[in-house]
């Protein structure tokens, strides 16, 4: 263990999930505990490369002042930025010409002038690799693991992840009335690229008619006939929960994707980088728009869409996340007390533990087909399209 | 120098009838200065040759996989459930070694390095379509004067072997690539994006003031030479009449700007941002009402003295 007082940056980097200022609690208090200072960079590494858009400073000394009782509250008082990759920087050279640059020298050199022994950084599973590249490059790094979805597949729970199922099922539970009421099938979408938990367990939660995941290819056909099962039993409404990952089973076919699938598939590229190329206009929906389609078309029923994306990501995070956030915060402090470095730090019942940044990058959670929770669903009378 | 210089291309495509006069074969250089949020060609963007990936093309690990153990930056994976490969696009630094095993081509690479002879002789198979069309050579991108020394050598030569040529460009780049490549051009199709700078900068990623000034000068610099004005209208954005007001009148006074085109949106690009890993930021943009175009399309009209020109055509 060492005793030595240390200087820690904390930072967060692709986008916003509930419970990011109760890792921001955690790991002040933990740190300040242990008599280091913590300072927070503002939007991702932004604060620091891009100081003129922060006359205040694009830095903050974290006194424990400001962050008591942050952990209940949503947001993130650090701000997060779209993408964490000092790599691929949008600039505009002398000859007015846009190009992305690498700032990744002059980033560890910028952390190096302040003095930082290390940084804290919680990033979800695509800026871990650009945290991986700088960790090669010599910057000392904890990664805090941030997946709304739970799709890390290191990591039993990822904080975010309770508050989104809390919300998520809430929604499914309005979708649901709102079916009823006027006698519609309530198509809705939630996120879930890789790994389909959030569809799977808020859609059992609400006991809907039909959950589409990723890891289970769906038969529009099969979807509708449990759907037309319910209106022979006189119940002219249905809820369809579909993770915005879902494939059909004839997407599986080469050549017979769509596009529309494939580019929502396709993790973002470094080149998509920079504030001048944040995703104003998300391309979410395209999923749930060809099942409610084909779905109005099979049961002759109207549908009734309804793209959650984002929107299940705001509110005030649950006790679970607080808890949850605390103890990732904490546990990087730990990391450092241990001398660890670059290092993911994992939630493995009991324990919080760490592994190599390098063992868990490219590797995702999904749902296995024995899922407990797969299997309860079925026992419900819920069809997966399969 | 000569035939022999190289310029990086990105695809020759022949038969274009929006590129110019009559029928053309337009070829697309990479690389560009602007990052217009509604480019339809994001594969030319980048300077560098670039990793493409369609997974509908993709075999799959079961039944191939020869890609990701060639990978040196494991930036090739799977997900337990799926059987195409995914691409870590953060990990890769498109050194072109899957592409070099995939059976499928599934993996490719966006552009390739070619001498202004090889373009010549790609170009001249369709000489006798130019002969009978008015057609010729385009040279668009990207923006094609990022590859000056290219470009002039190409349309020079061109012009030796009687083809017309034109170029499309936005006019971001320093003058004296301008300067370099206009003496061989016959038509200068031109991009007039957004008026005010500041605006231009949020969508394009780059002011306009550089390329303002490029146009005045070439405007003035070479009155001989043909230039077309025209407008990518994207709904929102730059379909007020203000915009198109501003630019007629910055364009009018130029007689040897013949005309003032509006190209409405259309939503080409969307599958190739998934090739490269890219999102389509305008995915829910729809194009422009026909009725806004009618509208767009006769204040041009009267602004160059003519009746129902631009709607009929």
């Amino acid at each position: 263990m060492s005793n030595q007082k240390k200087r820690i940056a904390l930072t967060f980097g692709s986008g916003f999930v509930p419970g990011l200022n109760a890792v921001i609690e955690g790991v002040v208090l933990a740190g300040h505990k242990l008599g280091w200072e913590i300072i927070g960079i503002y939007d991702g590494f932004d604060g620091l490369l891009s100081p003129e858009n922060y006359p205040e400073g694009g830095t903050i000394t974290l006194e424990s002042e400001l962050v008591h009782g942050l952990s209940g509250g949503s947001g993130c008082i650090l701000g997060t930025s779209a993408r964490m990759d000092p790599f691929h920087c949008r600039s505009v050279g002398n000859d007015n010409d846009v190009q992305e640059i690498d700032r990744s020298d002059e980033l560890i050199a910028m952390l190096k002038k302040l003095q930082v022994d290390a940084i804290i950084a919680v990033a979800n599973n695509q800026s871990m690799s650009v945290l991986w590249k700088l960790s090669k490059k010599g910057l000392h790094v904890i990664c805090i693991p941030k997946s709304a979805e739970n799709d890390f597949a290191a990591t039993q729970l990822s904080f975010g992840f309770n508050s989104s199922l809390s919300f998520t099922s809430s929604l499914l539970d309005t979708a649901f009335q709102a079916a009823r009421s006027s006698s519609k099938i309530g198509v809705v979408e939630v996120l879930g690229e890789h790994a389909g938990w959030l569809a799977l367990q808020a859609g059992m939660a609400v006991c809907a008619d039909s959950i589409l995941i990723p890891e289970i290819p769906y038969d529009i056909k099969k979807v509708a006939a449990q759907i037309k099962n319910k209106k022979q039993q006189h119940r002219h409404y249905g809820l369809v929960v579909v993770a915005e990952g879902a494939r059909s089973i004839s997407e599986m076919e080469p050549e017979k994707r769509s596009a529309a699938a494939d580019s929502l598939k396709a993790s973002l590229s470094p080149l998509a980088t920079g504030a001048e190329s944040s995703h104003v206009i998300d391309s979410s929906g395209s999923v749930s728009t060809q099942v409610a389609k084909n779905l109005q078309r099979l049961t002759d029923t109207d549908t009734s869409l309804l793209v959650l994306s984002k929107l299940s990501l705001g509110g005030t995070p649950t006790v679970v996340d607080r808890q949850l956030g605390l103890a990732y915060g904490a546990s990087a402090i730990r990391a450092l007390e241990m001398e660890q470095r670059n290092v993911l730090v994992v939630f493995q019942p009991p324990e919080l533990k760490f592994i190599s940044m390098a063992e868990a990058i490219n590797q995702f959670r999904t749902v296995p087909a024995n899922s407990e929770f797969i299997r309860i669903t079925r026992s419900l009378g819920i069809s997966l399209g399969d | 120098m000569g035939t022999d210089t190289k310029g990086h291309v990105l695809n020759i495509q022949h038969f274009s009838t929006n590129d110019g006069p009559g029928i053309r074969t337009t070829v697309f250089l990479k690389g560009c200065s602007l990052r217009c949020k509604w480019c339809s060609n994001p594969e030319s963007i980048q300077k560098k040759p670039e990793l493409g990936y369609n997974a509908g093309k993709c075999i799959g690990k079961d039944e191939c996989g020869l890609c990701m153990p060639e990978c040196p930056e494991t930036a090739i994976f799977t997900v337990d459930s799926e059987n195409e490969v995914k691409i870590n696009w953060d990990l890769c630094t498109n050194c072109g070694k899957c592409v070099s095993v995939c059976p499928s081509n599934a993996l490719f690479e966006f552009g390739k390095w070619m001498t202004v002879e090889e373009v010549l002789q790609e170009v001249e198979q369709d000489s006798s379509f130019y002969r009978e069309s008015g057609g010729g050579i385009t040279i668009s991108g990207g923006e094609c004067m990022l590859q000056p020394e290219f470009v002039s050598e190409l349309l020079a030569e061109a012009h030796q072997r009687g083809i017309n040529t034109a170029i499309e460009t936005a006019f971001n780049v320093p003058w004296s690539y301008a300067e370099k490549v206009l003496p061989h051009v016959d038509l200068v199709l031109h991009d007039h994006k957004l008026s005010d700078p500041e605006r231009h900068k949020k969508w394009c990623g780059a002011d306009n003031k550089l390329i303002r000034a490029n146009q005045e000068k070439a405007y003035q610099t070479f009155p001989d030479k043909k230039f077309i004005a025209r407008t990518p209208v994207m709904p929102g954005v730059n379909d007020d009449e203000e915009n198109i007001r501003s630019v007629l009148s910055f364009i009018l006074p130029y007689k040897n700007v013949v005309d003032y085109e509006l190209l409405p949106y259309f939503r080409y690009g969307e599958t190739k941002y998934g090739f490269l890993g890219r999102k389509y930021e305008l995915a829910d943009f729809d194009p422009p009402t026909n009725e806004s175009l009618v509208k767009l399309r006769a204040i041009i009209d009267e602004a160059f003295d003519r009746k129902d020109y631009q709607n009929k055509k």
